[in-house]
């Protein structure tokens, strides 16, 4: 297990210092631009001249990332060049405003789906399974943007339930969270549920369970203590995987509703051609998206036993 | 921006300072013969010095109209408003490229001057100011007794700062455009003419200009010309970091992207404003966010409403519609500099294509007025109405066969989709340019990034904010060599041209210099523009007294939410 967590942890890093060495050259081999984007178009060749000198940007390629990468490693990234302050004021409050969506989007998504995906994958055919399933897959096959009008014309423009913008601008509040939470699990719940189904369908014919049933145990107990172990192991990566997608599915419902998270920073640092923020977002987006690649595989050896890396 | 305060004292000023410029008793005649038009009126006598009182007041005994000042609003007062508007990061003012940056500002620094939403420019920091009959001398005087929100006093040493610092090009700031008739070239760098600013004493500043030149109250009212305190540069140059200031509001939190709160500041020169605190929240690029906010309560205001969303407004029950007609535009320039547009024949070819009246109905619903490819409006005081110019596709086949594109050209033109008319306008124009062989490649980008090439992709669709004078338009964006000559238009018989227009004191007279300078401008094809364009906002039925300015400039001191 140690060999299996080191590796993994090592192949955490690689990754993540290959994909800092791209970013690196593909936004600041041009250092004129940089200076560019920096002062503004209205600067002057001199000036822009003497800001590359003083910021170290007449070395060579490799050691101008060696030491970016240091800095970052630190979570030193530099200057945002919108914001006119360090990256980390604004990338540290956004990315939390965002696990704060996220935390919700999972505490409501992850019952409803696990439970919903239960009860269809239970009796398969049946009426219940095929009214979960066509739902799930009307839902989950609604873009979050087009979701994100419609439940607004509900909620907001008709009924009046809920504020139309979630930019919290007077402080945190459960009724501005309400709509994107609805729609990122409106657009999400159907896929975990449908993959429930499935691994729970498929546990449902595997020998041990007729077994079970036929010696005669309660069908309950058959569910709960014999199939829902082995049909959770499947939705369980599909759900790590999920915390990926949240990081970039919110960038559309962040923009929508003005939340003030890390989708709609990404999406405006890259607009703005803010480099240094765009370069930190980029480094946080891929370290979440291996960070919950090794979990999802650690997590599944514990899982199912019968999985077993070294 | 009147308080009852200001009024007063315009009307004790209007007693005590009884030397007029000796155009204005002309000036006066000429209204009652009615060879100027009343609003022209007002707008020369206020520009030479006489009081907004003393000018409405002349107009209403010339002409028999009724005196109309801007009455002090009724009724509501107070209340926090909450605009949905952009919040950009506010470092420095003189370099500001964008209006709500200058939103934010306008309530912690102030300007010498202010225009109205009726297009008169009255007297703010500086008391009044008188020309000398050359127009080539300005004394300003400013108001004594105005403290910073330091503590300091006011006075001339600020306004030379400012001057002096906008005139560096180290600055990099467009107002070195504005004020080009202080600025001498050299060598090929430009700098501030020696003596051109001058300190008479403490409340007192003189310029002494190249040339003569009358829109300079106006020039003062730009919204990069704010006047920060003399101290502003050794300080560190960020006004949001450090703001201090003359106005009515004091910074309360900042926050790029986010919001900025601003709270009514005791001991504020002209006294008693209406709002206790203003938050602008920024609801990023979605349109429909704003809108959102405002139909569930979240905010009073919309900073600005587009073409394309009247109708979401209009069916929001609790909702105003505010219009303004302005010389707001959208032009496709072409870098004269560039092929193939360095050939005069093509643009010219492209300018005939195109149905400017249709342009306007397709893409603003006809909400606006036809523009003429000259960049001075029919709103603007010094407008010539040049011959309507008519879609000519044979000629524009003709012109461009001339340049030597016999079997048509392929162009591609740049244009952002922070206003989704400019994308409609360039589409429609287009298709247009199809039909004279001309096939044009749109490529769209969002608004940050077009603004980093504006000024040098050889074929854009620039948007240009509404100025109060046609000239000062012209100044800015045709002179030759000046920071925001997008198209890098040098022709110096124009510079001549609008030179002679600018220092031209007679209505009639300088509207009948205008009509050389809009012809070069329009002969020589720089730009293709289809349209002026009316802005709208949107607030509350909470909202009072709020008054849409053509620039939307905030001017909110009687607004009041409740």
């Amino acid at each position: 297990m140690l060999v299996f967590l080191t590796k993994r942890l090592a192949f955490m890093v690689i990754t993540m210092i290959v994909v800092s060495a791209l970013l690196f050259v593909l936004l600041e081999i041009d250092v004129d631009g940089v200076a560019t984007k920096v002062l503004g178009p209205y600067s002057s060749a001199e000036q822009r001249e003497l800001w590359l000198e003083r910021n170290g940007y007449r070395d060579p390629l490799g050691e101008r990332y060696l030491r970016w990468l240091a800095n970052a490693a630190r979570g030193d990234f530099g200057d945002s060049i919108r914001f006119k302050t360090p990256v980390g004021e604004v990338l540290w409050p956004r990315l939390w405003n965002t696990a704060i969506l996220g935390f919700w989007v999972f505490a409501v998504m992850i019952p409803l789906s696990l439970v919903l995906g239960v009860l269809a994958g239970m009796r398969e055919g049946s009426l219940l399974d095929r009214s979960i399933s066509i739902t799930g897959i009307v839902t989950t096959s609604v873009p979050e943007f087009a979701s994100a009008v419609f439940l607004s014309a509900i909620f907001v423009f008709w009924l009046k339930l809920f504020p139309g913008t979630s930019s919290m601008s007077d402080g945190f509040s459960f009724r501005e969270l309400a709509l994107p939470v609805m729609v990122l699990v409106l657009y999400d719940f159907g896929y975990v549920a449908r993959m429930t189904r499935a691994s729970m369908a498929e546990v449902m014919t595997t020998p041990y369970i007729r077994t079970a049933i036929l010696k005669g145990l309660p069908y309950r107990t058959v569910i709960l203590k014999h199939a829902l172990r082995n049909a959770l192991i499947a939705p369980f990566t599909v759900i790590m995987l999920q915390v990926n997608w949240l990081l970039s599915g919110v960038i559309v419902v962040e923009f929508f509703f003005a939340y003030k998270g890390f989708g709609a920073l990404l999406l405006e640092a890259s607009l703005n051609q803010d480099i240094f923020l765009i370069e930190a977002c980029a480094m946080v987006a891929v370290f979440v998206a291996v960070a919950t690649q090794t979990i999802a595989d650690v997590g599944y050896t514990y899982l199912n036993p019968r999985i077993r890396f070294t | 921006m009147s308080s009852k305060k200001t009024r007063f004292h315009f009307v004790r000023r209007a007693r005590a300072h009884d030397h007029p410029h000796p155009y204005v008793p002309e000036l006066a005649e000429e209204l009652r013969k009615g060879n100027v038009t009343r609003r022209e009126f007002l707008r020369t006598a206020t520009l030479l010095g006489v009081s907004a009182t003393t000018a409405y007041a002349l107009a209403g005994r010339i002409i028999g109209q009724p005196l109309i000042p801007q009455a002090r609003a009724a009724g509501m007062r107070g209340g926090t408003l909450k605009c949905s508007m952009r919040v950009q990061e506010m470092t420095d003012p003189s370099t500001f490229d964008w209006i709500p940056k200058s939103n934010v500002s306008r309530q912690i620094v102030e300007y010498l001057t202010i225009t109205g939403p009726d297009n008169i420019t009255r007297p703010y920091l500086a008391e009044r100011w008188e020309a000398s009959e050359d127009l080539k001398t300005w004394t300003f005087h400013l108001r004594k007794g105005i403290k910073w929100s330091n503590g300091d006093e006011f006075g001339a040493d600020d306004v030379v700062f400012n001057l002096e610092r906008w005139l560096d090009p180290s600055t990099g700031s467009s107002n070195i455009g504005l004020f080009s008739s202080m600025v001498t070239e050299s060598d090929g760098k430009k700098s501030m003419t020696p003596g051109a600013v001058e300190k008479i004493d403490a409340h007192t500043v003189r310029l002494n200009l190249n040339r003569a030149e009358l829109a300079i109250p106006e020039n003062f009212y730009n919204y990069p010309t704010a006047i920060v305190h003399r101290s502003f540069a050794e300080t560190g140059a960020n006004l949001s970091k450090n703001p201090i200031g003359t106005g009515p509001y004091e910074l309360v939190s900042f926050g790029v992207g986010e919001k900025a709160v601003l709270r009514k500041r005791q001991g504020y020169w002209r006294g008693d404003v209406s709002l206790d605190e203003i938050q602008y929240i920024d609801h990023g690029d979605e349109r429909a966010a704003a809108v959102g906010a405002l139909a569930s309560g979240q905010v009073d205001l919309i900073y600005e409403i587009y073409v394309d969303q009247l109708d979401v407004i209009a069916a929001l029950p609790n909702a105003q519609l505010f219009e303004a007609v302005t010389a707001q535009t959208g032009v496709a320039r072409m870098r004269v500099t560039e092929k193939p547009f360095d050939n005069k024949l093509v643009r010219q070819a492209l300018q005939a294509a195109v149905d400017h009246q249709r342009v306007l109905e397709l893409a603003y619903r006809g909400k606006g007025a036809v523009a003429e490819d000259h960049h001075v409006a029919p709103i603007h005081p010094e407008y010539f109405a040049l011959p309507r110019m008519k879609q000519d596709i044979d000629k524009a086949k003709a012109l461009l066969a001339e340049a030597g594109h016999p079997n048509g050209i392929q162009l591609s033109i740049d244009t952002n989709n922070d206003a989704r008319w400019e994308v409609d306008a360039v589409q429609a124009m287009v298709e247009m340019w199809k039909a004279a062989g001309i096939d044009v490649k749109i490529n769209v980008m969002p608004g940050s990034q077009y603004w980093e090439v504006w000024d040098k992709t050889p074929f854009g669709m620039t948007g240009w904010t509404h100025r109060p004078l046609g000239t000062m338009v012209l100044n800015l964006g045709y002179r030759s060599g000046v920071p925001w000559n997008e198209s890098n238009y040098s022709n110096p018989e124009f510079d001549a041209a609008l030179d002679d227009a600018g220092a031209t004191l007679e209505v009639a007279e300088r509207k009948k210099k205008m009509e050389k300078v809009e012809k070069i401008l329009q002969d020589d094809a720089v730009i293709v523009q289809p349209l002026w364009r009316s802005v709208f906002a949107a607030g509350s039925n909470r909202l009072h007294n709020f008054k849409m300015h053509p620039t939307i400039y905030h001017q909110l001191d009687d607004v009041a939410v409740g």
